[in-house]
């Protein structure tokens, strides 16, 4: 890792939405403060601040972690996808963000976009999970709305579709 | 007021290729600096100011420390991620209630970035893989560089977020000795929600012999200031045929036996009452397990 002595920054070089990106951070820069604030991409929100609430929720190579409890420069090299990345480049909504609206799984919207990735990361991995292993994936990710069974639902909804069509799945 | 969006704390950071490297960094700044593996611990501890710190040392990616494999036990790297452990720990029933613990600490995204070795160095009386580890009686390696030293899990914890490691040690390796297969072991917690810290934990690990306990082990979390083992208890459950008014019993003996506190997470009453009513859930698990191998 390079680092530009003028100003004290290091370089990083981040995958975010697959776009290839550099970056001059400061060593205590969290990766929430870099996506939502140096790349604009503020569909990562800032919620409890202390790995608590899941709404920074991003994956990193593939996997969930918190942004909010990431120091930017240790994931320099990294894949990054955010809810935005959900999407398709040409805009359509990706199977599980179409669940979400399909089923009201949002109210206030504030969590939607970490349990968006949270969805996502467990029909990658178990494309058809049982309601207990839905809800044992997106436990650390809260809606102060309560709106669990809404989002339960979309996620099996999005599920037994991919049974069908295998587009739940990348 | 705290601002959680941000750390104020700013930092020289290091990211060292390998131990050698992570030794001379610790030489260099001494207590002035720290080691971050995961950071589920470290970020909410600067953001909150609970300590700071003028060197950040990541050890994250530091390969010598990421490693779980089978050999006469196990043997797991410090910086070894949670999430790896749990996946190479599931569906070996001879650990068991390891497995339960590490796939209980708090969420999917906390099992991605916190690591086993950090779990243990922060010393949390509530720290979930503890009163698992305590039963498996397992140990830990604590090296400077020059020499190393492995110790007993029971006697590394000496308070609340205080070890016997010293600053200039770093935790290399945790060990769960072999496990003999007619042993039976499990874990469970108290939480109000499913990723909530610890309001009490309970391992046990029983070897059983037909309708009679041969030994067990008994642990619990975040009902003293460290993860502790309820020795007098195990004393109990020695060569004792377990029936249901046994179990009572011994549940009775650890409401009276622990002195918990009250804290923000739960009272002191509570924690009493619930111990024995938990430890009996958790035995049976064990009991059950052993009796089918």
């Amino acid at each position: 890792m390079e680092k530009n002595t003028q100003n004290n920054k290091h370089i990083i070089q981040l995958i975010v939405n697959r776009e290839p990106t550099t970056l001059l951070v400061d060593a205590n820069d969290l990766l929430i403060n870099v996506i939502r604030d140096q790349l604009g991409l503020t569909g990562t929100k800032y919620g409890c601040g202390t790995g608590q609430c899941g709404a920074c929720t991003l994956l990193v190579d593939g996997q969930p972690i918190l942004g909010c409890l990431t120091l930017a420069i240790s994931v320099n090299g990294s894949e990054i996808i955010t809810a935005e990345g959900v999407t398709s480049p040409d805009g359509s909504l990706d199977p599980i963000q179409d669940a979400f609206i399909d089923n009201a799984a949002i109210q206030c919207g504030f969590c939607t976009p970490g349990m968006i990735l949270i969805s996502k990361n467990l029909l990658e991995n178990n494309p058809s999970p049982s309601e207990d292993e839905i809800r044992e994936h997106i436990k650390g990710n809260l809606c102060r709305c309560t709106g669990y069974n809404g989002i339960v639902k979309a996620i099996k909804s999005c599920a037994e579709q991919n049974q069908g069509d295998k587009s739940c799945t990348p | 007021m705290v601002n959680t969006k941000i750390l104020t704390n700013e930092f020289e950071y290091h990211k060292p290729n390998n131990l050698a490297e992570i030794f001379k960094l610790i030489t260099e700044y001494g207590t002035s600096a720290k080691l971050i593996a995961g950071g589920t611990d470290i970020i909410p501890g600067l953001k909150y100011e609970r300590f700071s710190t003028k060197h950040l040392i990541n050890i994250a990616d530091v390969q010598e420390l990421k490693y779980i494999k089978e050999d006469q036990g196990l043997r797991i790297g410090a910086a070894t991620k949670l999430n790896e452990i749990k996946k190479f720990c599931a569906g070996k029933i001879q650990y068991n209630g390891f497995y339960d613990a590490v796939s209980s600490i708090a969420k999917i995204q906390i099992l991605n970035m916190g690591t086993l070795g950090g779990n243990l160095c922060t010393a949390s009386p509530a720290a979930d893989s503890a009163p698992a580890l305590l039963t498996f009686e397992a140990k830990v390696a604590l090296s400077n560089g020059k020499t190393q030293r492995v110790i007993e899990l029971i006697d590394f914890f000496t308070g609340v977020q205080q070890t016997v490691k010293e600053s200039d040690e770093v935790m290399t390796e945790i060990i769960i000795p072999p496990v003999s297969n007619q042993v039976g072991s499990a874990f469970r917690r108290m939480v109000r929600v499913a990723a909530d810290i610890s309001k009490l934990s309970c391992a046990v690990l029983v070897n059983r012999q037909g309708d009679s306990c041969q030994s067990a082990r008994v642990a619990m979390g975040a009902i003293a200031a460290t993860p502790v083992r309820l020795i007098s208890i195990e004393g109990m459950l020695e060569n004792q045929k377990i029936d249901e008014s046994v179990l009572n019993e011994i549940g009775n003996a650890i409401s009276e036996a622990i002195q918990p506190i009250t804290d923000i997470r739960s009272t002191e009453m509570y924690r009493k009452q619930v111990a024995g009513v938990l430890f009996k859930d958790v035995f049976q698990i064990a009991w059950q397990q052993a009796g089918v191998q």
